[in-house]
């Protein structure tokens, strides 16, 4: 179709500026003829204005026809996370929603593993604090499970299902009341378990407070906070 | 404050980067931007895709809008539905029928043009009410379905060229009403 051959061979009026301007606002054009008007319009005040008074037109039309129709609540928060998913809100308040759901099904899930269901390193560990990191919706179907033996100071995790998306990694963060989010350290995407040493200065914040992963790029957040998309969270409790 | 001005209010600060006005933006015109989705779609999960790509559109190109002389809504609904029928042709849905009954002469007024003699009627749907019935159909499908002179050709079993030529008369007829 290539109605703007100067003569309108495909039909008469086609190379009239109100049509072009209306084919244009309502999308009738091939690709190639919508960008050569695109280009016209640059230099050509007129017809810029036919396009914009059709859009006026056809935008009151559109008001008109359509109902006003509430979208799914989640909606909003969906478009911000894409917007806004790096540096705001915090990292904290964004798996609070997590924390506490996942603390009754954490318990079902460490009594498969402490009964054997799926086996820790024998002896590793001995915890005190355990806890089931869910997905978040970005989540990616991410589930970790964690282990704390306060007395050793070491945290086990154990991904029972999950992978890193390509050229990121998985970094641990604890995040205990209002404090920033501090990192445990990146996990090693080919081991499913690792066993990590806790800074000492967090032991005694420990019960309460949160483990997330974030993914981050390979060797963990540049920033020292999270800069990914959390994708997994949950609260620590006592075992 | 009118609607226009809230919301070209609120474009100029979500320009600004505020997300305040961001989420006060999505409240005030997410419902009626997703009746413009839903209109083109008739899907649900397509309509939100599309919505939430237009609202990222907002938020990235909010500093734009000024310099392409649309009024705030205009350019609200133009980009959501340029972007749904961009979806709809991607999904390559064939054209919806047309029923015979639209394209049949009559001289009195459509169910649409009834309708919006009861609303608040505005200049396009008077001069709407002025083409042939089977026309204005057309060119409202046109826009408001986004179908294509190939879709309504297919629709209707009119020759390509014959719609094209019924279909730019009908064009210029809207605009010589709309610039009297």
């Amino acid at each position: 179709m290539s109605a703007h051959n100067s003569k309108g061979p495909q039909g008469p009026d086609g190379d009239d500026p109100r049509v072009t301007a209306a084919e244009f606002a309502m999308g009738l054009l091939s690709d190639a003829e919508a960008r050569a008007v695109e280009a016209r319009m640059a230099e050509d005040r007129a017809l810029f204005d036919e396009v914009v008074a059709w859009q006026e037109h056809l935008a009151d039309l559109m008001l008109d026809e359509v109902e006003e129709v509430t979208p799914s609540p989640q909606l909003r928060k969906r478009i911000e996370a894409r917007l806004f998913r790096s540096d705001a809100p915090p990292v904290w308040k964004q798996v609070l929603p997590y924390g506490l759901g996942g603390a009754a099904a954490a318990l079902v899930l460490w009594l498969a593993v402490s009964s054997g269901l799926v086996t820790p390193d024998e002896g590793a560990i001995e915890a005190d604090l355990v806890a089931e990191l869910t997905p978040t919706p970005e989540g990616g179907g991410l589930v970790i499970n964690a282990a704390v033996d306060t007395e050793l100071g070491a945290v086990q995790v154990v991904r029972l299902a999950g992978d890193a998306p390509e050229n990121r990694v998985f970094e641990l963060w604890l995040i205990a009341g209002e404090a920033a989010p501090v990192s445990l350290g990146v996990l090693d995407d080919a081991a499913d378990r690792a066993v990590i040493p806790l800074p000492q200065d967090v032991m005694a914040e420990l019960p309460g407070a949160v483990l997330a992963v974030s993914d981050e790029p390979p060797g963990g957040s540049p920033t020292g906070a999270p800069t990914g998309s959390v994708l997994a969270a949950g609260p620590l409790t006592p075992s | 404050m009118t609607l226009q001005e809230e919301v070209e209010n609120l474009i100029v600060r979500v320009a600004m980067g505020d997300r305040v006005a961001f989420a006060r933006l999505y409240d005030r015109t997410s419902a009626k931007l997703f009746g413009v989705c839903l209109r083109v779609l008739d899907d649900r999960a397509e309509a939100e895709e599309v919505l939430q790509e237009v609202f990222v559109t907002v938020w990235n190109k909010a500093d734009s809008y000024r310099i392409n002389g649309y009024s705030p809504m205009t350019w609200l609904i133009t980009v959501t539905r340029n972007r749904a029928v961009d979806r709809r042709r991607a999904l390559r849905r064939p054209p919806e029928p047309i029923e015979t009954a639209d394209l049949l002469p009559d001289s009195t007024p459509g169910p649409e043009a009834t309708a919006m003699a009861q609303s608040e009627s505005r200049r396009i749907n008077e001069c709407f009410d002025e083409l042939p019935r089977a026309r204005a159909h057309l060119v409202r499908r046109a826009y408001l379905k986004g179908d294509s002179y190939a879709d309504l050709a297919e629709a209707t079993g009119i020759n390509l060229n014959t719609l094209r030529t019924w279909l730019r008369r009908s064009l210029i007829a809207l605009r010589e009403c709309l610039s009297r």
